[in-house]
């Protein structure tokens, strides 16, 4: 319990740390962007002015930690501005259309890149002096040297382009009515290349460390004991190397996860896939400076969400985490 | 061989491939166990005790491994055993118990857990069964059955070596090899681990192989004593005989040292220098450099393990005048 | 101490594999002045010939017209009283040829000649990156790991809070506040987004080696601090600071790459990155042209690997359980 609350308390306080950097970012940046935007656009709405000053308290006649009060006033009451670029929409609810696709292609991506790269992982551990074993090592190294975009932009020049297996962008097909089983289809065939980049691309960081960490673990009395023991060989691979090695894999879901979601936003990018990584995309070229806060904030909360709940998960794995232990 | 004869190694040599050459760590070992017999094996780290209780158990790994000569368990050669044999022979016939209990124990599991599944291994039985078995075990070591549901790290070290104790037992087996089952623990502690076995070994008779680097530990506890240095035994008797009188210089100097209150880095008060390297051995008696009373004759020649006395033996060649 | 590490890197397969390839690298980024047959912005190549007899001159003076698709004159000449200046115009969006072996991009620029120079601002920004954030963690480390307390808990907690910020997000957010002036904000934007990692590694590495035994004894015998702290920790934590570096030059080599793809970059700077965004900006995707985007790519992945290849030796050296058997 303590080690939820103290989880708890974390994920609370790096919130806060998230929201802090997302206001004072456009303050102290040099050269003060905002003015020259204003610059160039003429005849602005007073609504886009106002969205403009909330984001970067322009000409306001508040001191900074009051602007700082009203700020997270507005965050908690869901009140973010108006887009720039697709103005009068609130960029809540531009938000609201992009979420639901990056939830589920990165979702999904992940959650196979993870359990397909953990999986090769042990066996290549497990099966290490094999040469398959090496080659699947020295393959997805390689591959995890690959900017992620540029994987996506081969993937489509070569099986969306040259040989026409997948639409080449987008998320679904335009023509096909909204809910239909023909859109889900198009919804399906738009996903596959993506995720596929994505996945692809990532199961290379989740391989190399549960190999290692399996091969650490491999080296533990228990499993020599477990062996003695005379156990079968999937039981002391499952439950006596893989469920502790998975440990630090868990725990260290935090770092490879803020590089995959990276990793994911610049593929939707490459994709034209309608969420929250090409909304970033275009809010970064329209210069819409409100949008890309929200994005950033939205992508900072979904991480340390997806962290605190590793977080648990490692509760439930590891008894000495449940205790307090350790 | 006697059919009284539980073990008996012959020539063994053993060791672990390294970048630099084969590291024979066991290097032609006789010795030979009694059913019933508790013998020690003393030694300091490095001596190759450790690798002879793995190879006897046949869990040499990595790059170790038994290069030559026999391990006869009840008659039966076993380095010449299938994976399948040993998978049948040990813990049923042979069973271990490690140094650090904390890292023998499975930290994710509790100790039910693994107890349970060292049966199921073996004997055909219901998970009911074999909980009862497991509570009956533990009740031998002094611990409440309720302590099934608990995981090593909920333990005390004490209680986690005594779990190990339980854990190579559970099945019975005719012999218990234990390295450095007591090093971890504190003095107190060691003392009861030391009687609970003892306690044990009476009820259920089986024989015992006990590593230590801890002499004076040995002859409180043991029927025979075997003392290696750098891979070779250099002196082998009964335990009394050895606690009254030590015939080779190093078993004197080990009795005489005193272990370090500073836990793992033990150092030999009796004894000036560090073990050889075995990749560069001495010429003659591979003791000599570090021995108060080397000759001339020491380091030109290695002494065989002889004959010195009723049931004794030693290797050296200042014991030249009682053969 | 750091000479017989690089002994036994050469020694290990893998890591001289790494090595050769990052070394290949960093060679044709020296020498791109020698490799690249044209300078990286050049879109044109200018002759200036001597008068000859007016015969010839004649047919010097012809102005070419390339093919038709291409609206733009590939050869212009000038003639002056004493010489002759020959202007011969890149093609544009070339295929690959004698003269343009990656073929030519939307402004005439030769590709192999870009990818040539390239290296040099990709490799820079990614090793001085690798090696500022480097050293950055390692003294991070060492103060918050030695002294402990609450220098300690205050490193290690802000450590831990930045490293679960996402990291591109927030690049991409800092480097649309700002422009790009040549390649240091870059540096800058990567090094904030990247030193907690880093970081937190090391620290746990200087927390083992405090408790070492030969750490203690230093200590318990009253040693400076400054002598355990550069004597005796920072010598052991060669080979894990080496694996960081390494490992952070390559993240951040993607990450520049990233960011320019994008367009958060200086585009007018000429670096492997900012290829790929042309490429994309002009569509080289969609007309096949596989010269122009996938050398760049497979430069990155080429470097990256040579990084993880050196890692993996190093692992190995550090960690006995990880070697071959």
């Amino acid at each position: 319990m303590k080690y939820f609350l103290r989880k708890l308390g974390m994920l609370l306080f790096t919130l806060f740390v998230a929201l802090t950097i997302n206001f004072f970012l456009p303050r102290l940046m040099p050269g003060d962007p905002a003015q020259a935007l204003l610059g160039k656009m003429e005849n602005i709405p007073p609504e886009q002015l106002d969205s403009l000053r909330a984001a970067f308290g322009l000409d306001s006649q508040e001191p900074l930690p009051l602007q700082y009060v009203h700020y997270l006033g507005n965050t908690l009451r869901g009140n973010f501005g108006v887009s720039f670029s697709r103005f009068p929409m609130p960029v809540a609810e531009v938000m609201r259309i992009a979420i639901p696709w990056t939830l589920a292609l990165m979702g999904i991506s992940t959650i196979l890149s993870f359990i397909i790269g953990t999986g090769l992982g042990i066996l290549a551990a497990w099966r290490r002096e094999t040469r398959l074993a090496s080659l699947t090592v020295g393959v997805f190294s390689f591959i995890r040297s690959f900017p992620y975009f540029w994987f996506g932009l081969v993937l489509i020049y070569f099986l969306a382009f040259k040989l026409r297996l997948f639409p080449i962008g987008g998320a679904y097909a335009v023509e096909a009515t909204r809910g239909s089983a023909a859109w889900w289809l198009s919804v399906l065939d738009h996903g596959i290349l993506p995720a596929l980049t994505i996945c692809i691309s990532s199961i290379g960081a989740w391989l190399l460390t549960m190999r290692n960490n399996m091969i650490n673990v491999l080296a533990e009395d228990y499993i020599l004991v477990a062996m003695a023991k005379g156990l079968p060989l999937r039981r002391i691979r499952s439950l006596y190397a893989a469920r502790n090695a998975i440990l630090p894999s868990v725990t260290g879901f935090a770092m490879s996860l803020a590089f995959i979601v990276g990793g994911g936003l610049v593929t939707e990018m490459v994709f034209s896939y309608p969420g929250v990584g090409y909304m970033l995309y275009q809010a970064v070229n329209a210069k819409d400076y409100p949008l890309m806060q929200i994005i950033f904030l939205f992508i900072a909360a979904s991480v340390l969400v997806a962290n605190f709940i590793a977080d648990i998960v490692v509760m439930f794995l590891d008894p000495r985490v449940r205790d307090g232990a350790k | 061989m006697d059919g009284n004869t539980m073990l008996e190694l012959i020539d063994l040599r053993a060791g672990y491939d390294t970048v630099r050459g084969f590291v024979r760590a066991v290097d032609g070992v006789n010795l030979r166990l009694k059913s019933g017999e508790f013998l020690g094996i003393a030694g300091e780290s490095g001596c190759g005790k450790s690798t002879l209780a793995y190879a006897i158990m046949g869990l040499l790994r990595d790059q170790a491994r038994v290069e030559s000569g026999a391990i006869l368990f009840k008659g039966r050669d076993l380095v010449r055993a299938s994976a399948e044999e040993w998978k049948q022979l040990r813990w049923t016939g042979m069973a271990m118990v490690f140094q650090s209990a904390m890292n023998a124990l499975n930290p994710v599991l509790s100790v039910g857990e693994q107890l349970v599944d060292a049966i199921h291994a073996h004997r055909k039985v219901s998970e009911a069964e074999a909980r009862a078995m497991a509570v009956e075990m533990l009740a031998l070591v002094d611990i409440n059955g309720d302590r099934l549901k608990s995981y090593p790290h909920q333990l005390s070290g004490g209680m986690r070596q005594r779990v190990m104790i339980a854990m190579a037992l559970i099945l019975k087996p005719d012999l218990l090899v234990m390295d450095e089952p007591t090093t971890a623990l504190d003095v107190v502690v060691q003392r009861s681990i030391i009687e609970k076995i003892a306690e044990l070994r009476e009820k259920l008779g089986f024989s015992v192989i006990f590593i230590t680097h801890d002499l004076s530990l040995l002859v409180e506890i043991s029927d025979t004593l075997a003392v290696m240095y750098a891979g070779k035994v250099c002196e082998y008797g009964p335990a009394r005989g050895l606690f009254d009188g030590p015939l080779h210089p190093y078993s004197r100097g080990l009795m005489n040292s005193f272990p370090s209150l500073t836990g793992p880095i033990t150092r030999m008060g009796g004894i000036e220098g560090r073990t050889p390297e075995l990749l560069a051995l001495p010429p003659g008696c591979r003791f000599a450099p570090r021995c108060p009373e080397a000759v001339e004759r020491c380091r030109e020649a290695e002494p065989a393990l002889l004959p010195a006395g009723a049931d004794r033996s030693c290797a050296c060649w200042l014991h030249g005048e009682t053969r | 101490m750091i000479k017989g590490f690089l002994r036994t890197l050469v020694s290990n397969g893998k890591s001289l594999v790494g090595l050769l390839i990052l070394g290949a690298f960093i060679l044709i980024a020296l020498l791109a002045p020698i490799i690249a047959p044209y300078p990286p912005k050049a879109d044109r190549v200018e002759t200036v010939v001597a008068l000859g007899p007016p015969a010839t001159n004649e047919e010097q003076i012809k102005e070419e017209t390339p093919s038709a698709d291409l609206d733009i004159l590939t050869y212009r000449s000038t003639t002056t009283k004493d010489y002759q200046k020959v202007i011969h115009y890149f093609p544009l969006r070339a295929k690959p040829s004698a003269a343009h072996i990656l073929g030519t991009d939307q402004a005439g620029h030769d590709l192999f000649s870009q990818l040539v120079w390239g290296s040099r601002v990709s490799l820079f920004v990614g090793l001085s990156t690798g090696l500022f954030v480097t050293l950055v963690a390692l003294a991070l480390s060492l103060v918050s790991g030695y002294l402990g307390g609450i220098v300690d808990d205050v490193i290690s907690f802000f450590t831990n809070v930045m490293l679960v910020i996402p990291g591109l997000p927030l690049m991409i957010v800092i480097a649309a506040y700002i422009t790009m002036r040549g390649v240091a904000p870059i540096i800058i934007i990567l090094c904030i987004s990247e030193w907690p990692y880093p970081t937190r590694l090391l620290r746990s590495q200087v927390l083992t080696l405090k408790n070492r035994d030969f750490v203690r004894v230093s200590a318990s015998l009253g040693e400076r601090t400054s002598f355990i702290v550069f004597r005796e920790i920072l010598p052991n934590m060669i080979s894990i600071a080496m694996a960081e570096f390494f490992a952070m030059s390559m993240l951040a080599m993607l990450g520049e790459a990233t960011l320019e793809f994008i367009g958060l970059g200086n585009v007018a700077v000429v670096s492997w990155g900012t290829i790929l965004f042309w490429a994309q900006t002009n569509g080289a995707l969609l007309s096949g042209a596989w010269w122009w985007f996938l050398p760049p790519g497979l430069a990155i992945a080429l470097v990256g690997t040579s990084f993880v290849l050196i890692n993996f030796a190093i692992d190995e050296i550090s960690n006995p359980r990880l070697r071959k058997r």
